[in-house]
């Protein structure tokens, strides 16, 4: 057990988003967001992040908003919940990847507490939640003091740990596009035991007519210093007849371009082995899928 | 826009229905130092302080929440549950008397995260599965029991429960 006490920080409650981006500014990068605070508040003790301030962002009102139009898409909000999202019926309806991502989290607390964009916000490669988002090409938006921007997931990561939020800006909601009718997906990761973060995940969402690939998106996590799209695989795949030789040739692309590193949890061999196996049973639950969908 | 400076503040919180008050030295002290150390509520445990083991589970507003990754000024008029909270009238609470039924006690350190945590789920599903009682504890680390007990536990609760509202 940590015995370490937290460092002393000033703490605000905005009423807007814009007041919150003027204090991430007048802090100039030595305040931090705080949502449902499940990693900050651990990270602050370690001293493995430092803040002078706590901008708690859960009183700003419209954060927590779900709202699915159909044919266009599924929004949520920056303080909506885990849990809220694990037990959304849309959610599990038209994005079964996603739910699945986020019902596997085997601690409950952390669900009832933690919010999905913290999740993202946090940068980790081995998140399950942002391989999932990423395969239905989700976009975030993103506020700051001189207004909003919209960017895609899988343009937001830059580097481990790294996101492209300036200093002022923080993430408002995600929006996540209607899939297309013939939409399938799937969703896998290994892990060492059911409590511990993945050794690697993969996520992906498919399309297909008459038999042929109309569209792929794959998504990886914990096998680079980001989760990352495989772009390779999904330009083997689109136009193609959809077979075993098919997803194996892209699960090979997926495994040439995953870097993966050896640590306790895994050796870099294993990620990139289970990066092609799982990327090839991915592809073939997801083809399935869209074989019988009736979205 | 609320504000609370770097220096101490005096601290009200509704713990089991109580109004409570408390002297923190900033707005840094988490709930479960405020619980433990300045309200003598000594029923919630920390051991890993990081959020992985569950032991310091309370409820706010009927929520689980994590109460060494929760601020005391963030849950300030929010209804606080502590395993204290359960007993009513030097009665113990259904979960906590089929919890010693079951023995699924031992050294203790995890029954009131485990207890809490069984309260929750019964309220929001009053006849769980034996998969639906495994995946809501599944962030309270239990070292002793092997788990079995206190899933036996939480359904004999949940019997015993709806029984009485029937
Ligand atoms: C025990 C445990 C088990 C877990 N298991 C898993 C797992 O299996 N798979 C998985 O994917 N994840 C897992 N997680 C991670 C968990 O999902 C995240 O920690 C949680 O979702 C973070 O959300 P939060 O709202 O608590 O973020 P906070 O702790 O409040 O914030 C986290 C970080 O993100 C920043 N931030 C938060 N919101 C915003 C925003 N809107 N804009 C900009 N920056 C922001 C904060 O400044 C901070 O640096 C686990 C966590 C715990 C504690």
């Amino acid at each position: 057990m940590s015995t370490i006490q937290l460092k002393k920080f000033e703490y605000y409650e905005p009423d807007t988003v814009s007041e919150a981006a003027e204090l991430l500014k007048e802090y100039g990068g030595s305040a931090q967001i705080q949502a449902g605070g499940i990693d900050l508040i651990p990270r602050l003790r370690s001293g493995s992040i430092k803040a002078d301030a706590l901008v708690n962002i859960s009183n700003i009102p419209g954060l927590e908003e779900i709202r699915y139009t159909e044919g266009e898409g599924y929004r949520f909000g920056a303080m909506t919940r885990l849990r809220t999202l694990d037990f959304c019926p849309v959610l599990k309806a038209k994005y079964p990847a996603v739910q699945a991502a986020i019902h596997q989290i085997t601690s409950v607390q952390s669900k009832y507490m933690g919010t999905a964009v913290g999740n993202l916000c946090l940068a980790t490669p081995a998140s399950d939640v942002a391989p999932a988002l990423m395969a239905y090409d989700a976009e975030l938006t993103i506020a700051g003091t001189g207004g909003e921007r919209k960017q895609k997931l899988c343009d937001f990561y830059l580097d481990y740990r790294k996101t492209s939020l300036a200093q002022d800006e923080f993430v408002t909601g995600v929006f996540i596009p209607e899939p297309a009718a013939n939409a399938g997906d799937a969703f896998f990761n290994r892990v060492r035991t059911h409590a511990d973060i993945a050794k690697i995940t993969v996520a992906a969402v498919v399309t297909e007519k008459d038999g042929v690939c109309t569209d792929a998106k794959i998504a990886v996590g914990a096998a680079a210093p980001t989760v990352i799209r495989i772009a390779k695989a999904e330009d083997l795949l689109k136009g193609q007849k959809i077979g075993d030789d098919l997803f194996m040739a892209a699960a090979e692309e997926a495994e040439r371009a995953v870097a993966p590193i050896s640590d306790f949890r895994s050796t870099a061999e294993y990620r990139r082995e289970m990066t092609r196996m799982l990327t090839y049973r991915a592809l073939q639950e997801a083809f399935e899928r869209a074989e019988r969908s009736e979205r | 826009m609320t504000k609370f400076e770097k220096s101490s503040l005096l601290l009200m919180l509704k713990v089991n229905g109580e109004e409570m008050q408390a002297l923190l030295e900033g707005p840094h002290v988490t709930l479960a130092d405020v619980l433990r150390n300045k309200l003598g509520l000594t029923g919630t445990k920390e051991a890993c302080r990081c959020g992985e083991c569950g032991s310091c589970t309370v409820l706010v507003d009927g929520t689980p929440m994590l109460s060494c990754s929760v601020l005391a000024v963030a849950v300030r008029g929010k209804e606080i549950t502590t395993i204290e909270g359960l007993a009513k009238g030097g009665e113990l609470h259904p979960i906590q008397q089929a919890f010693i039924d079951s023995g699924a006690i031992q050294c203790g350190f995890c029954s009131p995260g485990m207890i809490l945590m069984a309260k929750a789920l019964l309220e929001e599903n009053p006849d769980p599965t034996e998969l639906e009682i495994k995946e809501h504890i599944g962030g309270n680390l239990c070292r002793c029991t092997g788990y079995i007990k206190i899933i036996e536990a939480i359904q004999l609760a949940a019997k015993r429960m709806g029984k009485g509202a029937a």
